[in-house]
């Protein structure tokens, strides 16, 4: 466009910008043309319901009658009449706590040994990455429960070693750890990311570390961990907003109740409790409300944070 | 960009977006009664055996019936009660719904079901059904639901554990305190626990307060028991847990009325309280001998058992085929042809008529439950008929989830009970 207005004739130089601002409305036209089927889907099928779900929160609504108007009755309950909404809240962030960070550490680690190169790496790369696309499916859930329940396949293998444990999942001391389990289990997703970010940590780096005489673990804190932060907070980020919104692992294993006296009553599951077996719609979007500013909150903590250990290639450190 | 290729690329655009919509258009608009055939959908909760007697009867519906096509759907009990409070709050009820009493009192409060007064007596037959068990469907003088059988409760317990530890069922049954020292003569015997804790459900909670004189919920909707009886009750059981009376916590938890999760069917209790609605289920699933005993209570005249329905059937209120539902909830309940195919999977059927032909020609599983029932004939007292009020079904769940606190020791016995009645005082209210 510029070149071609370059060579044109002095005298349609006062009808260029209008010509220019013309043909951007036009391709802007366009542009919305393709995205009004996204936005329609995200005005109608996301913020709509949003909206309608605040509003809902300050009501009591039973799915079948109209709402009625409680004002900030569900919110007041929750937090001080409700015992089992603290035992999910208590649930949940135990499950977060140790599943977030095991789950990373491990897709760390085996990243690394990936990183090596040696043959195979493509065979095991897909097979560590499979899990993490099935892993979410009631079938796999399903497996896990049969696999952790009397008779299952780990009681049998913790037997061999000498350890008799039972039935983990019906008893409240390591219901969790199945599910948790599960989530670890699933460390594919971010250890392919991990993959990615190391490949691109520039071997000279290392080469001049070795060269200074730092060992194996100086050179991990000191190159491997600052250059891979932006991915280690991508990946954080990421997992933990994941984990306060897992339901379906929970709601398999504890046969959708919560697991032996609410040991795996994870937040979402007593939501999904409250509004579609108690009917009480009203209160279970107040809960989802409560974990929006929550989670969003803790992201918000982990960003600030960030700013002190996530260092951006080609910029000096903060 | 030329004005040429803008207006080119408006046009693919059109032509893309036409296509997509034509072809999500002609995906609408689809199926839903061509000519004259009308499909009724009907759902029901139970185990297998149940499914495939029910199945078998709607094909016998749908040839004797040519222009009534059914489709079912079933699945255990907790899953059920989910997934059709979400189809009906969505608008897509089913048809035909099988209920029980904590979610026929939900869903009648609720305006979900249909009045089958304009019914009863012309499509619907109930002559042949007992008022008793009638009256259980009835809310403000009108039928809102109709029974599928009848079934009392029972103990069903096996047969071997039971002689190796040396237990017989008493003549006139077992009083509460008998039945416990015989229970734990049958854990220190076998290694297996007695029975399976009763505790875990408010049904037995029930026939306990029965043959008390009390009932869960009183005629007006309110909670007709205290914290301090709940207490007794659980206490029973916690005496018996140590002594291996009753079964673990481990098996305990997993208990939701599904033979799969039973923890007799799992050899973790010797015996089992349930509904002898279930029993042609655990003579199917268990490996060894089973018999049926009496429920224990205080004595023959307050044995706390009664003849209930065990699930009713239900029209949805905003059903497009009521009228052929109503047949097929006819044919399920009065039809001989179906009352024979059924047997015994619903307990013995409700229409008096019906469940002589079925005892009378009974073999096998439903034979033993048509046994039973007349066994205990003298046993059986009055049921408290009133409909349960909105809010029984959360209070059934709580009772359940407090006493999982109880059995694993995060909770008092006492505390537990006062919890249990706090948060049903609370779910009444609303």
């Amino acid at each position: 466009m510029a070149n071609t207005a370059l060579t044109r004739p002095a005298r349609q130089v006062t009808a260029r910008p209008a010509a220019r601002s013309r043909s951007r409305r036009r391709g802007q036209g366009a542009a919305y043309v393709f995205l009004s089927p996204w936005i329609v889907g995200a005005t109608v099928l996301t913020v709509g319901p949003m909206l309608a779900s605040l509003y809902l929160s300050f009501t009591d609504y039973d799915l079948f009658d109209s709402p009625r108007w409680v004002g900030l009755d569900n919110y007041v309950r929750m937090f001080t009449e409700d015992d089992r909404y603290w035992h999910a809240v208590t649930a949940t962030l135990e499950y977060v706590v140790v599943s977030v960070p095991l789950k990373l550490g491990l897709a760390l680690a085996v990243a690394m040994l990936l990183n090596r190169g040696r043959r195979g790496t493509g065979l095991y790369r897909s097979a560590f990455y499979a899990p993490s696309l099935l892993g979410a499916s009631v079938s796999v859930a399903l497996v896990w429960r049969a696999m952790y329940g009397d008779g299952g396949v780990a009681g049998r293998v913790l037997g061999v070693f000498g350890i008799d444990v039972g039935s983990m999942v019906d008893q409240p001391r390591y219901a969790l750890l199945t599910v948790i389990a599960l989530a670890v289990w699933q460390f594919g997703a971010p250890m392919v990311i991990f993959l990615a970010g190391l490949k691109q940590v520039p071997k000279e780096l290392y080469e001049a570390a070795a060269l200074d005489g730092a060992g194996p673990v100086r050179r991990f804190v000191a190159v491997t961990l600052p250059m891979l932060s932006p991915v280690l907070l991508f990946n954080l980020v990421l997992e933990t907003i994941h984990a306060f919104q897992s339901f379906t692992s929970a709601f398999i294993i504890s046969s959708g109740r919560g697991g032996p006296s609410d040991s795996t009553l994870l937040y979402t599951l007593y939501l999904y409790q409250r509004g579609f077996t108690d009917f009480r719609m009203g209160y279970a979007s107040a809960m989802a409300w409560v974990l929006l500013v929550v989670v969003g909150l803790i992201t918000v903590l982990l960003f600030r944070g960030a700013n002190r250990w996530v260092f951006y290639l080609g910029e000096g450190r903060r | 960009m030329t004005s040429r290729t803008a207006r080119r690329g408006a046009r693919i655009l059109a032509g893309v977006v036409s296509v997509a919509l034509a072809g999500v258009l002609s995906g609408c608009g689809s199926s839903s009664g061509s000519g004259g055939t009308q499909t009724v959908r009907f759902v029901w909760w139970g185990n297998q055996d149940r499914a495939d007697a029910t199945t078998k009867a709607v094909a016998l519906f749908e040839k004797k019936n040519p222009g009534i096509r059914v489709q079912t759907e079933f699945s255990g009990y907790a899953a059920y009660v989910q997934k059709l409070t979400t189809q009906v709050a969505g608008g897509a009820a089913p048809d035909l719904i099988q209920l029980d009493r904590p979610t026929f009192g939900e869903y009648q409060h609720r305006h979900v079901l249909a009045d089958l007064s304009r019914y009863t007596g012309s499509t619907l037959r109930v002559d042949k059904i007992p008022a008793n068990l009638l009256a259980g469907g009835k809310a403000d003088g009108k039928q809102y639901a109709v029974p599928a059988g009848q079934t009392t409760q029972m103990l069903v317990y096996d047969k071997d554990l039971f002689d190796k530890a040396g237990v017989r069922v008493p003549e006139n049954g077992w009083t509460w305190e008998q039945f416990a020292k015989d229970m734990q003569k049958v854990g220190a015997a076998t290694g297996v626990a007695g029975t399976t804790d009763f505790g875990w459900a408010v049904d037995w909670f029930d026939s306990w307060l029965h043959g008390r004189g009390k009932q869960l919920y009183t005629a007006d909707g309110k909670l007709g028991f205290t914290a301090a009886d709940l207490e007794q009750f659980w206490n029973t059981t916690a005496a018996l847990r140590t002594k291996k009376g009753v079964s673990a916590p481990e098996a305990t938890t997993k208990m939701d009325g599904s033979t799969q999760n039973s923890a007799l069917v799992l050899k973790q209790a010797a015996s089992e309280m349930n509904y002898d609605s279930n029993l042609t289920s655990y003579l199917s699933s268990y490996k060894g001998t089973l018999k049926t005993a009496p429920l224990p209570g205080d004595d023959a005249a307050h044995s706390g058992m009664a003849a209930l329905p065990p699930v009713y059937f239900g029209v949805a209120q905003h059903s497009a085929h009521k009228d052929a539902a109503v047949k097929l909830l006819d044919f399920l309940v009065n039809d001989p042809e179906a009352g024979a195919v059924l047997g015994a999977t619903r307990g013995v059927p409700a229409n008096s008529e019906v469940r002589a032909q079925v005892c009378g020609a009974a073999t096998g599983d439903d034979k033993a439950v048509c046994d039973y029932e007349q066994r205990v004939q003298q046993r059986m007292g009055p049921a408290d008929t009133w409909q349960w009020p909105s809010g029984s079904s959360a209070v059934k769940t709580d009772f359940q989830q407090v006493y999982d606190d109880v059995i694993f020791g995060r909770t008092s016995v006492s505390a537990g009970a006062e919890r249990v009645v706090e948060n049903a005082q609370q779910a009444l209210e609303q």
